[in-house]
């Protein structure tokens, strides 16, 4: 199955497996980082808001590092599109566009409400996929496995009531 | 070193978005177990990073001679409830914390809306942290000196 972006052919997952593997590793022997991208929700906030949750330590130390890993994450996603075919704006959504057919503010209030559970949850549970998941499960932690388990949990449990019972394509 | 991270942001950008990591139709591939390749992606990640990392907590230092202190995540009744909570968001945007990055420098237009509703909701979830910390059993915050 082609990727959404320019249909291209995706990669084998071994070596993407091996090059985010490659990325975790360098973080921690250059400079003892722990990956974790939904971390970064909270460096943004801690910009405008000034609760004492965004006051933490984790946050006021780990902001010189991983905004610039997310900025590069925004950059690598271009690069992607530009060698990939070239870059343009794009509201193409697979799936959700055979089947929902929503327009673009649709899709701007799905996406939304979708992001709005991960800013929360990611924050409630801790970490998302790449600190619990990729990070933490490396690092044999219990807490990571109990989330890792519960997200897939979720999004299997989501995505199986949308595509098998509501939207039926 | 920011340049550093920048470029090791830029390589992982890469390869989620070439991998179907970023993409909503493979997501839901994972979550319809349709596709396996969400599953050899983070399975292979797993395996290569534990016994790095096992190496090089060893070693016990940074390349620069600096030691290796990891950081452990808590454990609280949010692992449950926020990793579901996430796992719902994960299926609906078709995207985790990492690739909605990706996907807004693809270019995809609607990824910008995911951005701005995971900031309102982290956001939200800081500004109630005191309130939710003891049904929760999490942890009181430990604030920094001065800086924010």
């Amino acid at each position: 199955m082609p990727l959404i972006l320019h249909d291209l052919p995706p990669i084998h997952w071994a070596i993407a497996g091996a090059g985010i593997a490659a990325v975790t590793l360098a973080l921690m022997l250059l400079a003892s980082r722990r990956l974790g991208l939904s971390t970064g929700f909270e460096d943004v906030c801690s910009l405008v808001l000034s609760q004492p949750y965004f006051r933490r330590s984790a946050v006021t130390d780990g902001r010189g590092w991983r905004l610039p890993l997310l900025a590069g994450l925004l950059i690598g996603g271009f690069v992607s599109a530009a060698t990939g075919g070239g870059w343009s704006p794009t509201w193409a959504l697979g799936m959700l566009d055979q089947t929902l057919a929503l327009g673009p503010l649709g899709k701007l209030a799905w996406m939304f409400v979708g992001g709005l559970f991960i800013g929360f949850g990611t924050r409630l549970a801790g970490g998302c996929t790449s600190g619990h998941g990729i990070f933490g499960l490396s690092n044999f932690e219990l807490p990571s496995l109990i989330t890792t388990v519960s997200f897939m949990a979720g999004g299997i449990l989501t995505t199986q009531i949308l595509y098998r019972l509501v939207l039926h394509p | 070193m920011t340049i550093v991270y920048v470029l090791l942001g830029t390589i992982f950008g890469f390869v989620l978005s070439r991998s179907g990591a970023a993409d909503y139709d493979y997501i839901q591939g994972m979550f319809l177990f349709e596709r396996f390749q969400l599953y050899g992606i983070i399975g292979t990640a797993v395996a290569l990073t534990a016994p790095g990392l096992w190496l090089i907590k060893r070693r016990g230092l940074t390349l620069a001679g600096r030691p290796i202190k990891i950081e452990l995540k808590a454990m609280h009744r949010g692992n449950v409830l926020g990793g579901l909570l996430f796992g719902i968001g994960w299926s609906i945007a078709g995207m985790c914390p990492g690739p909605i990055l990706v996907n807004i420098g693809e270019g995809k237009v609607y990824a910008l809306a995911a951005l701005a509703g995971a900031l309102v909701g982290a956001g939200a979830f800081g500004v109630f942290y005191p309130a939710l910390q003891a049904p929760l059993h999490m942890p009181p915050l430990k604030v920094g000196p001065g800086e924010g």
